[in-house]
């Protein structure tokens, strides 16, 4: 909205680079030098501000927020999957902070390489984060180091896949048939066996040929 | 007025004794409400005052499966609540009836994905499927009608349901 009216006494064509950049964000005006340095850009949509920085840089950022900066609540932890996308790394951990007193919403994105398995958890900073981050590992598979109880959330325990990655189909992978008809039989209850479980397709399991329709499909990563 | 009425005399009736168990057994059907998701909403309905199942005597609804013997499976089930549904069909005692009632409960509904089962007939027997996305009360009446005629059509002595 603001660049539709530049200011008076700026002529018309000639917009410098400095005239574009907006005033750091408070938040991030308040980071130290050396952490505020790691932040490699800031994206504000809908009156949100996030930052956006690499694994494990996020956790230092963090550290401050909660505790120099007094982001008492972390809303929610998720995760995107940017496969087939033209980004720097696959996946993206998302952290949603919020300060209570002046109702300021921060995000933080953290880009994680596909090789890289872990973040470190933030548990000791925010207990929400423990459910949050059940939920991410659940869905993505992303282990966060230090989390007391890194079970799976909303999936059954034995779930071979996390299904929010982009390559896992919609449909599953035949999770959904692997169980036994029961049905009466005279006076007992028998079981049919199920079908055969599928072949477990965690993180960095999928099949070959899927790995390479995708790999056709995407553009190449820029590092 | 009712029996009583129609037995006259001396008060002996003469029947056969697969019709006057089926008979009982189809008057008073015992249902256990399965209900997951949206369809449950209809199913209260049809339990409740304006709808009234108790009209044909499928009125005492049970929470447990040991004191019932008409499964109503009303509602989305996914990967977790399969094996809880197959363990509440197996407490149930014979005989045993299953209504699947939905588009979910019968064929997956809308919801094709890896975590809805795509219709409990696969792992479950169910007797009457009810359509619609919810069916209406008179719907799922309807399909206690039918599970009336199926049950006025068992045979103590077909091996079926524990006899
Ligand atoms: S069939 Fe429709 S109303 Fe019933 S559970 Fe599914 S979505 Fe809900």
């Amino acid at each position: 909205m603001s660049d539709d009216t530049p200011p008076p006494e700026t002529p018309p064509g000639d917009a410098s680079p400095s005239n574009q950049q907006p005033a750091p964000h408070p938040v991030r005006a308040a980071l130290p030098p050396l952490i505020e340095s790691r932040i490699l850009d800031e994206v504000t949509h809908g009156g949100q501000t996030g930052f956006i920085v690499r694994t494990p840089d996020q956790r230092a950022i963090l550290e401050h927020l909660r505790f120099e900066q007094n982001f008492e609540f972390l809303k929610d932890i998720t995760a995107i999957d940017f496969l087939g996308r033209d980004t720097i790394e696959r996946f993206q951990v998302v952290y949603v902070l919020y300060r209570i007193p002046d109702k300021l919403n921060i995000r933080l994105h953290a880009w994680l390489p596909e090789e890289v398995e872990s973040v470190p958890s933030v548990v000791d900073l925010w207990d929400s984060a423990r459910w949050s981050e059940r939920e991410t590992h659940d869905m993505f598979g992303i282990v966060f180091d230090g989390n007391p109880d890194l079970r799976r959330l909303l999936m059954p325990e034995d779930f071979p896949a996390f299904p929010l990655l982009k390559d896992y189909p919609l449909k599953g992978r035949g999770e959904r048939r692997q169980f036994p008809l029961v049905r009466p039989r005279g006076n007992e209850m028998v079981e049919d066996a199920p079908l055969p479980y599928p072949v477990s397709i965690g993180r960095g399991m999928h099949t070959p040929e899927y790995v390479e329709e995708v790999q056709r499909e995407s553009k190449p990563r820029k590092k | 007025m009712g029996l009583e009425s129609m037995i006259g005399g001396e008060g002996f009736l003469t029947t056969k004794i697969n019709d006057l168990v089926n008979w009982g057994r189809k008057n008073a059907l015992w249902p256990m409400p399965f209900g997951t998701a949206c369809c449950a909403i209809e199913m209260m309905a049809t339990f409740s005052g304006r709808y009234d199942i108790s009209r044909f005597g499928a009125e005492v609804v049970r929470f447990t499966p040991r004191q019932s013997d008409l499964l109503i499976v009303s509602g989305r089930i996914c990967l977790k609540m399969m094996p809880v549904l197959q363990k509440i069909y197996r407490q149930m005692p014979e005989p045993k009836w299953v209504i699947s009632m939905g588009a979910c409960a019968s064929c997956g509904g809308v919801f094709d994905t890896y975590t809805m089962i795509q219709g409990v007939d696969q792992f479950i027997p169910v007797d009457v499927y009810v359509p619609g996305c919810p069916p209406r009360p008179e719907s799922l009446l309807d399909a206690v009608f039918e599970v009336q005629k199926i049950v006025s059509g068992e045979k103590l002595d077909s091996g079926k349901h524990g006899s």
